[in-house]
């Protein structure tokens, strides 16, 4: 057993330093490419970060007609807590809530005040379940306006529908050229090895003649192809931990107002991408190298 | 030890190398395969370790037909199986001794093992001394010998030999063939593929000639003719 690991593992160690530049090509795209992967994750999470930044306070506000009898609020009220799959929360501000409001929000707008308050609506605030989905929240603005005496609903369902756009837009463009870059990852991993077994079909044809199993013939390419990967892997992990250190700092130094503090990933989250990083490197790296391994063996 | 039923093999439509052929080979027994090029001793020893499998007929190799096999078990053959080539296929960045326990190594035999046989196998092809020269500071009788020492190593039943003494002039010819009898001796089965008319005549063992792929002479204690 001993002997066989230290047979494996010379062979995989010669095999890699005789093909030295191939080696460093492989390891530099996938360096390159797991790097982009571990981004999109990045970026996706971000983006997720602002949202649930912006979401958290999202809430719809259902105005009653100024002057409702408590039937007709008990109605609505029950019309809204009858959607308790999309609705998570519901809370009546009366009319003499409506008025503190607004003496609070207009306290240094006397006429305003003198304006609003004889005919102040009292409103439901409602918390949705869904806050990510621009398109729930319409769809209930839509439902509760036509419901009697409410006279207006508000929603910030087109700020939530652009950020989950841009998530969307983002994150699958991302995939899509770190998925291409991945494949060509393995594709130059695979030939890496169909070269290292051609530079050693003598040696192969010798091992085959006198008794080694595919396996053991096999086994030095395939970790040597797991190596670049893993290599790889590790590598662009480092360079995204860099650039997402750079990128926080960098999203720190914008004034508090822009409203884009969320767009940073700060939590142990980029570790983790980083330990999925090497997982990915090691998977594209045994396939590449297994298939080629197991394709050439007849050289 | 070996024994063909009927065996035919065609590498297309318009060539056969092997029709027909049936033979057996005794535990321990030497046997020459002649014929022109192209007769088809190569692929006869080719059907005897699996590297080649025939269109019809039977290969049988200690006991077992080979051809039904699975892929799995055919290593297991091969390390019963010693194989030598007229070009010796000896592996140019390693020394005698290297490429000796290479045959071990790739088995998964353990080191100290290898330390104790490689010596004693260079020993009985006369190349005691010269474990640590490269292939190519040997002579081709030299390297011929590293490639019996290899074929031999992990004690075979059966050593195939494919025109071992091609590649060498008649007085190291002599030496190998010398050395092969003596292996044949110790109770390993040889068969042997050559066009060496000199070296049949003064063996007298048994002579199988092939003509197009057919066997067209079986004679114990043969001669080329």
């Amino acid at each position: 057993m001993i002997s066989r690991l230290r047979y494996t593992l010379r062979e995989m160690w010669a095999s890699m330093s005789r093909n030295k530049t191939l080696t460093a090509a492989t390891i530099i795209t996938s360096t390159i490419s797991l790097l982009l992967f571990g981004l999109t994750l990045l970026i996706q999470k971000g983006f997720e970060n602002q949202l649930k930044l912006w979401t958290g306070g999202v809430e719809m506000v259902v105005y009653v007609k100024h002057g409702a009898t408590p039937d007709q609020v008990q109605l609505i009220q029950g019309a809204l807590e009858g959607q308790s799959t999309v609705i998570e929360n519901v809370e009546y501000c009366d009319e003499a809530c409506a008025t503190e409001v607004a003496n609070t929000l207009f306290a240094g707008d006397q006429d305003s005040l003198e304006q609003l308050i004889p005919k102040i609506p009292s409103f439901f605030k409602v918390t949705p379940i869904d806050k990510d989905s621009g398109e729930v929240l319409r769809t209930l603005k839509d439902t509760f306006s036509e419901l009697p005496n409410v006279i207006d609903v508000r929603t910030p369902d087109q700020q939530v529908e652009v950020l989950s756009q841009l998530k969307s837009f983002f994150g699958v463009r991302t995939l899509i050229i770190s998925g291409g870059l991945l494949a060509a990852s393995a594709l130059l991993i695979w030939n890496t090895i169909r070269t290292a077994m051609f530079a050693r079909r003598r040696e192969i044809e010798v091992m085959k003649l006198v008794g080694a199993t595919n396996w053991f013939i096999r086994l030095p390419f395939m970790l040597e192809g797991l190596l670049q990967g893993v290599v790889g892997g590790f590598l662009g992990g480092i360079f995204m931990l860099l650039i997402n250190r750079d990128w926080t700092n960098g999203v720190r130094a914008f004034p508090v107002e822009s409203g884009l503090e969320g767009f940073v990933v700060t939590d142990g989250y980029p570790y983790m991408v980083w330990i999925g990083m090497i997982a990915v490197g090691a998977l594209v790296g045994a396939i590449g190298s297994g298939t080629a391994a197991s394709k050439f063996l007849d050289v | 030890m070996i024994r063909l039923e009927n065996v035919t093999k065609s590498y297309s439509t318009e060539v056969t190398a092997l029709r027909d052929a049936s033979f057996d080979v005794a535990k321990a027994e030497f046997v020459f395969l002649v014929g022109p090029s192209g007769s088809g001793k190569s692929t006869l020893l080719r059907l005897m370790n699996r590297q080649e499998r025939p269109e019809r007929g039977a290969v049988w190799v200690a006991g077992r037909n080979i051809n039904e096999m699975p892929d799995s078990k055919v290593p297991h053959l091969r390390r019963n199986i010693g194989n030598i080539f007229q070009d010796y296929k000896l592996l140019t960045n390693k020394t005698v001794f290297e490429n000796v326990a290479f045959a071990l190594e790739v088995i998964g035999r353990p080191r100290h093992v290898i330390r104790q046989q490689v010596p004693a196998v260079l020993d009985l092809v006369g190349l005691s001394g010269k474990q640590d020269r490269f292939p190519h500071q040997l002579s081709g009788g030299e390297q011929q010998r590293v490639s019996i020492a290899r074929a031999f190593v992990n004690r075979p039943l059966i050593l195939l030999a494919d025109e071992p003494t091609g590649n060498l002039d008649p007085a190291t010819g002599e030496g190998i063939m010398r050395l092969l009898d003596r292996i044949n001796k110790t109770g390993t089965t040889v068969v042997m593929a050559t066009h060496d008319q000199r070296i049949v005549n003064m063996m007298r063992k048994r002579v199988i000639q092939l003509d197009r792929g057919v066997i067209v002479r079986d004679q114990a204690r043969g001669v080329y003719e």
